[in-house]
C-alpha cells in the first residue's frame, strides 16, 4: 500500500471536480483522483447550455431564474440554494468565458443565449432566452476548458484510480454517535486500476464530485461508468442520501438506445408529435408547450404511448420533428445531435422526424450538503472536512425535478464553492488520524470477489437490476410496482454476494471493478425504491399513479435515507404514519434480507428514512402549471 | 466459441512481464526555422525543377532533330554556353538537395532505431556529396574539344 | 426501425418476424489480445462469435464478449455515444470509436479484426498507455493565454471570429488521429495531429495572445513539418474534424510569420 498526504483530495474529475480543483490547487496542496481520464467524464456529454440571466439578448434577471428553478423543482427546492445558484450563475458563465470557453456569439460579439425548458420571463409568462451555449456541445466545451485550465495550473491528477472507501473518525452506521458529536473525514482509500495496488490518501478535506448513478436503469443517457460510487460510499459510511427517489427522465433519448438528444432541439424550435402527427404538448402545457420542464414532457410522452398514440410499428415512441427548420440552422446550432440520429438510427433529421422516448438522465438526489457544500450527516450536523458538489450532491437546488441547463450551472457554482470551502477548511484544520489498517475492508472485499471461483455473472445481475428498475421504478410508479422492484433488488443483493469475476489478474482488471460498481448500483437502487415507496404523492420526477396529486401537508420535505442496523430509527423519522407503515410492511417484513453489499462496511443493514425540512424564503408552493 | 490462433509479436513489448511503458517522450526541444525552410525549399525547388527539367527535356529530346541529335557534340555544344552551364548546375543542385532532403525525411519517418537511422543518413549524405562534387566539377571543367579526337564527333566550333 | 435494417433479411438469423422486430445476426470478432499476466509476453489473436442486433455497435459486441464469454477482455469505454473518446481502436485496420461503429456497416460475413491503436505502448488487450499522447497535448499550452486586465464582462468576439476555430473545438482527445499517423508510429516523437489540432484551436481564437509561442513550439523538428499530408488523421477522426486542413493552416501561419 502506498500512502499519500494532501490538504485537499478531490474525488472525481468531471465538471464539479475540476472546477473545485482550480480553486483549491491555488490555495492548498490538492490531488484529484478520478476513475477516468478527466476528459472522459460525462460532463462532456451535456449538450444544450448553461443558464444565466445575462440578459444579453432579452430582458432577464436572476430572480426570475430562481423562481423558475423553484417551480421547476415542484417546490422541493431549497430556495436559499436556488437563489445562490441563480445569482452566481452570471459570474460562473463569465468565468468560463474568461477561461476561454468558445460560447456562440450574438451579432454584437456577446455570449448568445437561447430558450430552454422551464426557463421563463417574469414568473412563467413566456419562454425566455437564458441558456448560454456552444453549439450543442456546451458540456464538452466546459469539460475541455476546465481541463485546459487544470493543465495550465499544473493540477495533480491520479487518473484511473477508483476510490473505494471514505475514512471517517466515527462509525456512523453501527456506532453510537449522537447529534452534535464531532465527526471528521481523514482521507480515502483508492485502487489503482493499472497495477491493482491500494493507495491511502490522507487529507484534511475531501471533496466528493463523482457524478450520478444512471446505470441503475437500462435505458439511460448516462455513461457506463456512472455507477453512483460516491453516493454509495458515503451511504455505506452512514452518511444519509437525500431525495433519491427523484430521478429525472429526459424526454428525448433516441428511441431504444437512450442516447441523449438535447432539449436545445426544442429550444431551437423542434416539436414533439405523436403517431397521429399531433403536437400533443399543446394539451399538457398550453403556455410553453414543448418547452415545459422535463418531468412533464417525459410523462406526457409516456402517456401518449400508453394510450396508443405512439409512432412506429410498435407504437412505442413519439417523434421529434425538426423538418420545418432550415438545414443551415440545424447545422449551426444542433450539429452533434443530428449526427447521432444519422449514425445510430439512420434517420436524416432534415427530412424525417426522429424517434424519441424518455431516458434515465439525472439523479436529483444525492449526498446532502448546505450551500457551502459541506456534507450533512443528519439534519443539522456536518461531517467536518467532507464536501460534495455536482450530481453526487443534493444541495438541493433541483428539488424534485431539475431544469435543463441547471446541472452545468450546479457543477460550476457549487464546484467552485466546494474548492474554496475545502481549501479554506484545510488551511486551519488539523490532521485527523486515520483508522488503524484503513485498507483492510477494501482489500478484503476485493480479494473475496477475486477469489470466488464460481458464481453468478456480474452482467446478469446488473441486467436484471436494470430491467426491474426500468419496468417498475421509471416514469410511472405504483405501490405494487415499487414493492416488486424492492423485492427484486433485495434478491439481486443476495445474488450479488455470490457473483464471481473471471479476470483474476492485477493489471487493468476492469472485470473486478465492474463487480464493485454493481455493488454500488444495488445500494443506490434500494434507496431509490424505498424512498419512492415511502413518498405517497406525485411531485416532479416522482409520479405515483396511486397518488397522482402533490401532497404538501405530508411531503413537502426532503427524504433522508440512512443505512442503519435493522430496527434503528432515523434521526428524524417519517411524519406520515400511513407511508411509514407502507414502507415498514415491505421493507421489514418477514425474513430480513441483509441490506446493501460491501464488506468495507459489512453486516446486516436496512434503509432508515427520515425527513429534512425544505428551506422556503420567498415562494410559497403554488399549483404548477405551464 | 473461441479459438486461439498464431501468436504475434507483442507491440513494443520490452521483454519481461512488467507493464512499464516502454516508449517515453525523450524529445529535446529543437525549435527554429530549419524544418520550416526545409519544407518551404521542397515546395519552391519542386516548382523550379519542373520548369528546369521540362526545359531540359524539350531542348534535348524534342527541339530540332529531337533525340537523334544527341551525341558528344551536342552536349559539348550546350556546355560551352554559360547559360546551359548555369541551367544544368542549378538542375543538379536543386534535384540533389530536393531528393536528398526527401529521402532524409523518409528515413526519419520509417527507420525505427537510432542506429539504422544514422547509418542510412550517413550513406545518403556521402552519396549526395559525391554526386554534387563530381557533377559540379564536370560542368565547369568540361573540355568540349579534347585533343586527338575524331573531328566528326566534336562540335562544329572545335578547330583541331 | 430504419429502412436499411428492414431491407437486410439475408443477415437475419432469428425466426422472429414480428412487425418492427430488429433483425439479429452473428458476428465474429478477431481480437488482438495481450495479457502478460496469464498468456506471457506475446500478443495473440482470439476469435469470439456473438449474436447482435441491427442497431448494435462494435462496443455492444465487445460488451457481449466481456459480459457473457470472457470477462478478462479489457478495453476502455464510458459514454458509449462518441463524446468521451475512451474507446478508440483499430477496427478492420482503421481507427474508429467502437461506440460509433455500427456492426451492420462492417460486413458481418468476415471476422471483424479489433486491435489496440498503434504507436502507443499496449498495456493489456485494447488498453494502451495514453501518457505520451497527453504529454504532447500538454506541451502545446492548450489553454487561453491573455495579457492585461480581464474585462468586467465577457471578451467580445464576433460570430465570424468564433467560427474561425469551430472545427477544432470538437476534439475529444481520443487519439484516433495521432495513432493513425505513420509518422507517429515510427518513434512516437512527433507531436501528432491531436496536439496540433488543439494548438490550432487557440492559435486561431481571436481572444488568445499565445499564438506566437505555440507556433514556436510546433516549429520543432518533431512539429508540424513532419506532417506528410497522408490524410489518415482526417479519415480517422470520429468527430469529422478536418485535421489535415488544420495542420496546413498552422503551417501557413508559420510561414506567414517567418516572412
Amino acid at each position: 500500500m502506498q500512502t499519500h498526504q494532501y490538504d485537499v483530495v478531490i474525488v472525481g474529475a468531471g465538471g464539479a471536480g475540476m472546477r473545485a480543483a482550480l480553486e483549491s490547487s491555488d490555495r492548498a496542496r490538492t490531488a484529484v483522483i478520478s476513475k477516468l481520464y478527466p476528459t472522459r467524464s460525462h460532463t462532456g456529454a451535456a449538450q444544450g447550455g448553461m443558464c444565466a440571466a445575462l440578459a444579453n439578448v432579452e430582458e432577464d434577471n436572476w430572480e426570475w431564474h430562481t423562481f423558475d428553478t423553484v417551480k421547476g423543482g415542484d417546490y422541493l427546492v431549497d430556495q436559499d440554494a436556488a437563489e445562490v445558484m441563480a445569482k452566481e450563475a452570471i459570474d460562473a458563465v463569465l468565468d468560463l468565458e474568461k477561461m476561454g470557453l468558445p460560447f456562440n456569439r450574438t451579432p454584437e460579439g456577446r455570449i448568445d443565449q437561447r430558450r430552454f425548458g422551464g426557463h421563463t420571463r417574469n414568473h412563467g409568462e413566456a419562454a425566455v432566452r437564458r441558456s448560454c451555449y456552444a453549439a450543442d456541445r456546451t458540456g464538452h466545451m466546459i469539460l475541455q476548458t476546465l481541463y485546459q485550465q487544470c493543465v495550465k495550473n499544473d493540477v495533480e491528477f491520479f487518473n484511473e484510480f477508483y476510490v473505494l472507501d471514505i475514512l471517517l473518525s466515527h462509525d456512523l452506521v453501527g456506532g453510537a454517535v449522537s447529534d452534535g458529536d464531532d465527526v471528521a473525514v481523514s482521507g480515502v482509500v483508492a485502487y489503482e486500476l493499472a497495477t491493482g495496488e491500494i493507495h491511502l490518501f490522507r487529507a484534511k478535506s475531501v471533496v466528493l464530485a463523482t457524478g450520478g448513478a444512471g446505470k441503475i436503469y437500462k435505458t439511460t443517457s448516462n455513461a457506463h461508468t456512472l455507477t453512483g460510487d460516491g453516493m454509495a460510499l458515503a451511504y455505506r459510511r452512514g452518511i444519509p442520501l437525500e431525495d433519491m427517489e427523484f430521478f429525472q427522465f429526459h424526454p428525448t433519448g433516441l428511441a431504444g438506445l437512450g442516447i441523449l438528444l438535447s432539449e436545445a432541439a426544442r429550444g431551437e424550435g423542434g416539436i414533439l408529435r405523436n403517431g397521429e402527427g399531433e403536437r400533443f404538448m399543446e394539451r399538457y402545457a398550453p403556455t410553453i408547450k414543448d418547452l415545459a420542464p422535463r418531468d412533464i414532457v417525459a410523462r406526457s410522452m409516456a402517456n401518449e404511448v400508453r394510450e396508443g398514440r405512439g409512432a412506429g410499428p410498435n407504437k412505442d415512441y413519439v417523434l421529434l420533428d425538426l423538418t420545418h427548420l432550415e438545414p443551415a440552422h440545424i447545422d449551426a446550432k444542433l450539429p452533434d445531435i443530428t449526427e447521432f440520429a444519422r449514425t445510430y438510427l439512420g434517420i436524416e433529421p432534415y427530412t424525417e422526424p426522429v424517434p424519441v422516448y424518455p431516458t434515465a438522465h439525472y439523479a436529483m438526489g444525492g449526498v446532502p450538503t448546505n450551500i457551502e457544500t459541506a456534507v450533512l450527516r443528519n439534519n443539522t450536523d456536518f461531517v467536518r472536512g467532507l464536501f460534495a458538489a455536482g450530481e453526487v450532491a443534493c444541495v438541493s437546488v433541483h428539488g424534485s425535478n431539475r431544469l435543463g441547463t441547471n446541472s452545468l450551472l450546479d457543477i460550476n457554482v457549487f464546484g467552485k464553492r466546494a474548492g474554496l470551502a475545502a481549501a479554506a477548511y484545510a488551511a486551519t484544520a488539523d490532521w485527523v488520524d486515520v483508522p488503524e489498517d484503513p485498507e483492510t475492508g477494501v482489500v478484503a472485499e476485493l480479494e473475496e470477489m477475486r477469489a470466488r471461483a464460481v458464481g453468478d455473472r456480474v452482467a446478469d445481475v446488473r441486467r436484471d437490476l436494470q430491467q426491474t428498475m426500468d419496468a417498475n421504478a421509471q416514469v410511472f410508479r405504483t405501490e405494487e410496482s415499487l414493492i416488486q422492484a424492492l423485492k427484486d433488488v433485495r434478491e439481486l443483493q443476495a445474488r450479488y454476494r455470490n457473483v464471481s469475476v473471471q479476470d483474476k489478474g492485477r493489471a487493468y482488471n476492469t472485470d473486478l471493478l465492474e463487480a464493485l460498481e454493481l455493488g454500488f448500483l444495488l445500494d443506490i437502487a434500494e434507496v431509490v425504491v424505498v424512498g419512492a415507496l415511502n413518498r405517497q404523492e406525485s411531485r416532479g420526477g416522482h409520479f405515483r399513479e396511486d397518488f397522482p396529486a402533490r401532497d404538501d401537508a405530508a411531503y413537502m420535505q426532503h427524504t433522508m435515507a440512512y443505512r442503519r442496523p435493522p430496527g434503528t430509527a432515523a434521526p428524524s423519522s417519517p411524519v406520515s404514519s400511513d407511508a411509514a407503515a407502507a414502507v415498514a410492511a415491505t421493507t421489514r417484513s418477514g425474513d430480513l434480507t441483509p441490506g446493501g453489499p460491501g464488506s468495507s462496511a459489512p453486516g446486516t443493514y436496512d434503509v432508515a428514512l427520515g425527513y429534512k425540512p425544505v428551506v422556503v424564503t420567498r415562494y410559497q408552493p403554488m399549483e404548477r402549471k405551464y | 466459441m473461441t479459438t486461439t490462433s498464431t501468436p504475434i509479436p507483442a507491440p513494443r513489448s520490452s521483454g519481461g512481464p512488467t507493464i512499464v511503458p516502454t516508449v517515453s517522450r525523450n524529445r529535446r526541444t529543437t525549435r527554429g526555422n530549419t524544418e520550416l525552410y526545409g519544407w518551404l525549399f521542397m515546395r519552391v525547388s519542386g516548382v523550379v525543377l519542373v520548369a528546369l527539367i521540362f526545359g531540359h527535356l524539350f531542348v534535348n529530346l524534342v527541339q530540332g532533330e529531337g533525340i537523334n541529335a544527341i551525341d558528344f557534340g551536342f552536349v559539348a555544344g550546350k556546355w560551352s554556353s554559360p547559360f546551359w552551364q548555369t541551367w544544368d548546375l542549378l538542375m543538379l543542385w536543386l534535384a540533389m538537395i530536393h531528393g536528398t532532403n526527401g529521402v532524409r525525411t523518409i528515413i526519419n519517418d520509417y527507420a525505427e532505431r537510432d542506429g539504422t537511422r544514422m547509418v542510412l543518413k550517413l550513406a545518403l549524405y556521402t552519396a549526395f556529396v559525391v554526386v554534387v562534387v563530381l557533377g559540379t566539377l564536370v560542368i565547369f571543367t568540361f573540355d568540349p574539344c579534347p585533343a586527338n579526337s575524331p573531328a566528326d564527333l566534336l562540335p562544329s566550333f572545335c578547330t583541331a | 426501425m430504419t429502412t436499411q435494417l428492414d431491407d437486410s433479411p439475408g443477415t437475419s438469423s432469428t425466426p422472429d418476424t414480428k412487425v418492427g422486430a430488429i433483425p439479429s445476426f452473428d458476428v465474429t470478432l478477431k481480437i488482438r489480445r495481450y495479457t502478460p499476466e496469464t498468456h506471457g509476453d506475446e500478443a495473440y489473436w482470439q476469435e469470439f462469435t456473438v449474436t447482435v442486433h441491427g442497431t448494435d455497435r462494435l462496443l455492444d459486441a465487445l460488451h457481449k464478449v466481456k459480459w457473457d464469454l470472457d470477462g478478462s477482455l479489457t478495453f476502455r469505454r464510458s459514454c458509449a455515444h462518441g463524446v468521451c473518446g475512451s474507446d478508440a481502436m483499430r477496427i478492420n485496420g482503421r481507427n474508429r470509436l467502437a461506440c460509433k461503429t455500427l456492426l451492420k456497416d462492417l460486413n458481418p460475413s468476415k471476422p471483424i479484426t479489433v486491435e489496440p491503436i498503434k504507436g502507443l505502448p499496449v498495456i493489456k488487450d485494447l488498453v494502451v498507455d495514453m501518457e505520451p499522447f497527453f504529454a504532447s497535448y500538454r506541451e502545446i499550452m492548450p489553454f487561453l493565454i491573455t495579457t492585461g486586465n480581464e474585462p468586467t464582462k465577457e471578451r467580445l468576439q464576433s460570430a465570424a471570429e468564433r467560427e474561425r476555430f469551430d472545427d477544432t473545438t470538437k476534439c475529444i482527445l481520443c487519439a484516433a488521429c495521432t495513432s493513425s499517423c505513420p509518422v507517429f508510429w515510427t518513434d512516437g516523437q512527433y507531436f501528432g495531429p491531436a496536439a496540433i489540432v488543439n494548438a490550432h484551436r487557440f492559435i486561431f481564437d481571436s481572444r488568445d495572445e499565445g499564438g506566437t509561442q505555440r507556433l514556436e513550439i510546433l516549429n520543432d523538428k518533431e512539429g508540424v513539418w513532419r506532417c506528410r499530408t497522408t490524410f489518415n488523421c482526417t479519415e480517422a477522426c470520429p468527430r469529422g474534424i478536418e485535421v489535415t486542413k488544420a495542420i496546413k493552416e498552422v503551417k501557413r501561419a508559420m510561414i506567414t510569420r517567418a516572412f
